[in-house]
């Protein structure tokens, strides 16, 4: 589904990414860890064209994606919610949905049922559903947190990037959108999750990645990189 | 009394058309965080434009043309003027090519239209109306209504359309936009072609109580510019207020002090804006939420 291939991106001078390869199979929900400033931000930015790639193969379908704006990613049917969230403050809670579906609205990927999705989305986060009219602005963190969950997915997406779908939540909401999470997972969303959370990301995964300072340190099924002794010192506590 | 009042209906018109062409910088300034210095100058084509495509086709069917000519020019100053500069992360480099463009198209109009001051026809007639002893003119009447139309339109199709929507994404947040598959460089195209769009129609509007030739679009723009500070760039209703405001005052100066100071009040009020409260008298310091 997507496929990466010796892929170097950064800031400007600054090299981030040093030639990483990956992939994420249809299907499956695939985890990226590591600590902070490995670069995993980095790595789904320039997978969604936020930044632009210096070297190296990006393929959705077979067909390079590398160096294309992130809007002719998304219509080929790529989602990204981004770190940060970054909802639109203005616009309500249902318009930020709408957004999200923007490709489908105007022809570019196939339209579906919009309005069923809408109303799937506010079964799937009901906080959303009693605050469709609320400016996404004055939603809480965790709100916010949701609708940029929410948003990426009314696209259909053939495959989601998620970067830390729970930061800055309570211990019950970072739950609730793991739960969230392996229920997509289990209607067959391909999904690559980017997560601080090594051990929930690992429980809920399929395969997982491991980035040190712009390289990947470790791969493999995630049951098994949860059982690593390496990984588990690194990552996951040692009193696991 | 009587006088109080003519002074202050006179006032809002010409405080109308500062409004308007100050909601045109808002439009870009939202998408882009860039203006187009050459504002009065697409206010003046329009004109212009207007007067000569009505000698042949008259009023009406002139109109929607002077707004797709008025769209044309917005987008060809983006596409000229803004993009290579955004694309080269200048910071100013915007505004010197707007100021530029906005000097071409005031001398290519000196050359088309010639320097001297021409008389645009009013469409509705040039004989006052007195209401309780003031007196209106018709067309002061329609800037009033055509300038409040124009911008109700913009906020309707921002509110209701998946593309007005579109636009607002673009402003709050650019990236985040792109990720959502809008094409972020065509709104902002689109920002400028309707920001032109709508001082083509100021054009239109203001050329039958003004005079209209190529010079008459640099003082306009200017002030406008002063009521976009003094309203807030980010603020929609702040420059109908503040166009108000300045358009009355400017009016009342000019007859209580002289109209050699007709200007002042306009600059006085936009040094101590920018001294005092630099978002704008209504700007709202943007919640960001981190
Ligand atoms: N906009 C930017 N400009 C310059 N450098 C940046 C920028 N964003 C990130 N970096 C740098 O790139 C490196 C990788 O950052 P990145 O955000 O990808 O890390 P991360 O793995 O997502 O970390 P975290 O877990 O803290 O989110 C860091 O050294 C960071 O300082
Ligand atoms: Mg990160």
């Amino acid at each position: 589904m997507l496929r990466v291939e010796n892929l170097v991106a950064g800031y400007g001078k600054v090299q981030v990414l040093h030639g990483l390869s990956m992939q994420v199979a249809e299907g499956q929900l695939v985890t990226l860890i590591g600590s902070n400033g490995a670069g995993k931000t980095t790595t789904l930015r320039a997978l969604s064209g936020m930044i632009r790639p210096e070297s190296g193969r990006i393929t959705l379908h077979g067909a390079d994606i590398a160096g294309l704006p992130s809007h002719a990613i998304t219509r080929r049917g790529l989602a990204h919610s981004p770190e940060g969230r970054r909802v639109f403050s203005t616009l309500s809670v249902a318009d930020n949905l709408v957004m999200g579906a923007f490709p489908r609205l105007t022809g570019s990927r196939p339209r579906g049922d919009v309005a069923a999705d809408l109303d799937r989305m506010f079964a799937l986060f009901p906080r959303l559903a009693e605050r469709r009219a609320q400016l996404a602005g004055t939603l809480s963190g965790g709100e916010q947190q949701m609708l940029a969950m929410a948003r990426a997915l009314m696209l259909n997406p053939d495959v989601l990037l998620l970067d830390e779908p729970s930061m800055g939540l309570s211990p019950r909401l970072v739950s609730e959108v793991f739960a969230t999470i392996a229920r997509l997972r289990e209607s067959r969303v391909t999904m690559l999750l980017v997560e601080q959370f090594a051990a929930a990301a690992l429980d809920v995964a399929d395969f997982g990645y491991v980035m040190e300072n712009g390289r990947l340190s470790a791969s493999g099924p995630a049951a098994a990189l949860r059982d690593d002794p390496a990984v588990r010192a690194a990552y996951l506590g040692t009193a696991h | 009394m009587q006088i109080l009042a003519q002074l202050l209906v006179s006032g809002v018109a010409v405080g109308m058309i500062y409004g308007v062409i100050a909601f045109g910088y808002q439009l870009t300034f939202a998408t882009s965080k860039t203006l187009n210095f050459g504002q009065g100058e697409a206010l003046m084509l329009g004109a212009l434009v207007g007067l000569t495509v009505a000698s042949f086709v008259g009023y009406w069917v002139m109109l929607p043309i002077v707004l797709a000519f008025g769209l044309l020019q917005g987008a060809v100053v983006e596409r000229l003027g803004v993009r290579p500069a955004i694309k080269s992360k200048s910071e100013s480099g915007w505004i010197m090519a707007t100021i530029a463009l906005g000097i071409i198209f005031k001398n290519l109009a000196e050359n088309i239209w010639g320097r001297d001051d021409l008389k645009f026809p009013s469409p509705i007639g040039e004989r006052s109306i007195e209401v309780m002893g003031v007196r209106v003119l018709p067309m002061e009447i329609a800037i009033v209504a055509g300038a409040l139309a124009m911008m109700l339109a913009v906020e309707l199709f921002n509110r209701r359309s998946v593309f007005g929507k579109a636009v607002v994404a673009t402003a709050n947040d650019r990236d985040a936009a792109g990720l959502m598959g809008i094409n972020t460089g065509q709104v902002i195209t689109f920002s400028f072609a309707l920001s032109s769009m709508v001082a083509a129609l100021a054009g239109v509007l203001v050329a039958p109580v003004t005079l209209t030739g190529a010079t008459m679009g640099s003082a306009l723009g200017l002030k406008a510019f002063a009521v976009a500070i003094i309203g807030g760039l980010n603020s929609g209703l702040g420059v109908v207020v503040g166009g108000l405001i300045l358009g009355i005052t400017e009016n009342l100066t000019g007859y209580y002090l002289s109209t050699g100071y007709k200007d002042v009040p306009g600059l006085v009020l936009l040094l101590l804006v920018l001294s005092f409260k630099p978002s704008g008298l209504f700007g709202k310091k943007t919640i960001k939420k981190v």
